[in-house]
């Protein structure tokens, strides 16, 4: 499993710019701008990062060349999952930071005080994208994944100020119960993982 | 003891299938397994390694279960193939550096030696190397973490006369240990004249022989002759057959039934695998 992450970090050791970039550019555009910007910075750079750590797994056939080393299919998708988590975990995180320091360093960004809700929320969001996104990934080719990356970029952009709006009222009016709030996150969970079982089970039967 | 058994393996494609092949690949010996073009000769290896997903039938490599125990055939096996799956945009010192924690018996030093052989540079990166320059680093890779078996698929495709003779060397080297195992597929029938022990014949997705190359050689026959000594019915015994205004040439699946038919009056000759294979293929009456 650690070959795999490291693999993971050797194959986009020259890209890992781009992460950064899209922390920078998604700050510099939503931070001034819009009011749930730290939900906005922190998902949109850690799906970012995620669908870059797997599409270098397929720009050159190279799952292929993966399958041909000491490894089973499964393990390359727990690999991914796990890579995932992490990206996740640390986009939000990072999204939080960047959040701290402009309130800090901007005061008249009139940014609110950030709970750590905010993290778990966004992480949250994040697992349910990933839930459908590495099905379809490791189900379809490489011209199926471009496909996928560009709908689920574009339902980023379409769904993010509805999405905001929804995670607005429900902080303002305190319209959802104690009981929901334990029972999203469950649910959150389930979903990522049975699609992490739906994916090893497709990913098992794929012909490369 | 056989490296590979495979048993009954069958894969379908909307035009295309491979049907019910069933072979033993033998421990210590160099198996070359070839046909034309598109007969199922790289999917049957991509069977073997998992990469494809077989409808029925099974695969044992090293006496394991394919892919019930993949993880430890694959410690054990070396792969080169002519397709080149690395990640394009790395070095091949970081491609080295991502492959090696994979296997527990790699050995640095004789990746490097291999390098050097093969004047590869490890600053060079995958996506500048020509595709003879890319089995050289396959071939360096697969032969450097102690392999049992050695699985090629068109290796020698891409590669000059003068490297391809080095790497038959290079091949025979590998063979000096006797448990050793080389499965080759190619469609270039001289360099498995050099150095095969077995010839193993795909053709239109079935095996057509699995057979020692001395036995190939022993039971197979080129028939030249005038066209005036062929019938209907000696047309038929022919497994491929070539017919000009002069004369024909054709290839018999029985050397001793040839002398029976045509005695000295016609030229009988040793095939080579390509005649083989040409024949096989064509089948029937080819007019020239």
């Amino acid at each position: 499993m650690l070959n795999l992450l490291r693999k993971d970090f050797i194959a986009l050791k020259s890209s890992l710019w781009t992460i950064i970039l899209y922390l920078a550019v998604f700050s510099f555009t939503f931070i001034p701008n819009a009011e749930m910007s730290i939900y906005f910075v922190g998902i949109y750079t850690a799906f970012g990062a995620i669908i870059l750590t797997t599409m270098i797994d397929i720009k050159n056939h190279n799952h292929q060349f993966l399958i041909t080393l000491p490894i089973n299919r499964k393990q390359i998708v727990q690999a991914k999952y796990i890579t995932a988590i992490l990206y996740t975990i640390l986009a939000v995180v990072a999204s939080y930071g960047i959040h701290w320091l402009a309130k800090l360093a901007f005061p008249q960004l009139d940014k609110p005080d950030y709970s750590l809700w905010v993290i778990l929320i966004s992480i949250g969001i994040v697992l349910v994208l990933i839930a459908v996104y590495m099905p379809l990934f490791y189900t379809l080719s490489k011209k199926g994944a471009g496909i996928i990356n560009a709908i689920f970029l574009i339902a980023l952009i379409v769904l993010a100020q509805p999405a905001a709006k929804l995670i607005q009222i429900i902080n303002e009016q305190d319209v959802v119960s104690t009981q929901t709030w334990l029972l999203v996150p469950a649910g959150v969970l389930l979903l990522f993982i049975a699609s992490y079982f739906l994916t090893i089970s497709l990913f098992t039967r794929k012909d490369l | 003891m056989n490296a590979i058994e495979i048993r009954n393996l069958t894969k379908a494609y909307p035009l295309f299938k491979v049907e019910d092949v069933s072979l033993d690949v033998k421990q210590g010996f160099i198996t070359g397994l070839i046909g034309p073009n598109g007969v199922g000769k790289s999917t049957l290896i991509k069977m073997m390694l998992g990469i494809v997903r077989p409808d029925a039938g099974s695969v044992k490599i090293l006496g394991c279960e394919m892919p019930k125990h993949e993880v430890d055939i694959k410690q054990r096996v070396g792969i080169v193939s002519d397709d080149c799956f690395y990640y394009e945009h790395l070095t091949i010192r970081d491609t080295m550096k991502m492959i090696s924690p994979f296997y527990k018996n790699w050995d640095n030093k004789r990746f490097h030696r291999y390098l050097d052989q093969f004047e590869l540079s490890p600053k060079k990166k995958v996506q500048d190397l020509s595709k003879g320059m890319k089995i050289k680093l396959s071939l360096a890779l697969g032969l450097s973490h102690e392999a049992e078996l050695l699985i090629m698929d068109e290796p020698t495709s891409g590669l000059d006369p003068i490297f391809r003779r080095e790497m038959l060397d290079l091949l025979t080297d590998v063979m000096q240990d006797e448990r050793n195992t080389i499965i080759f597929s190619t469609h270039i029938t001289t360099d498995l004249d050099r150095i095969a022990d077995y010839i193993t014949f795909i053709n239109r997705g079935k095996l057509v022989f699995h057979e020692a190359k001395e036995e190939v050689f022993e039971k197979y026959v080129i028939v030249k002759g005038d066209r005036q000594l062929l019938d209907q019915d000696i047309r038929s015994k022919f497994i491929g057959i070539r017919e000009t205004p002069v004369g024909f040439e054709g290839l018999l699946g029985d050397k001793e039934e040839a002398e029976q038919l045509f005695g000295r009056y016609a030229v009988l000759e040793q095939p080579s695998l390509e005649d083989i294979m040409y024949f096989t293929a064509k089948g029937g009456a080819v007019h020239a």
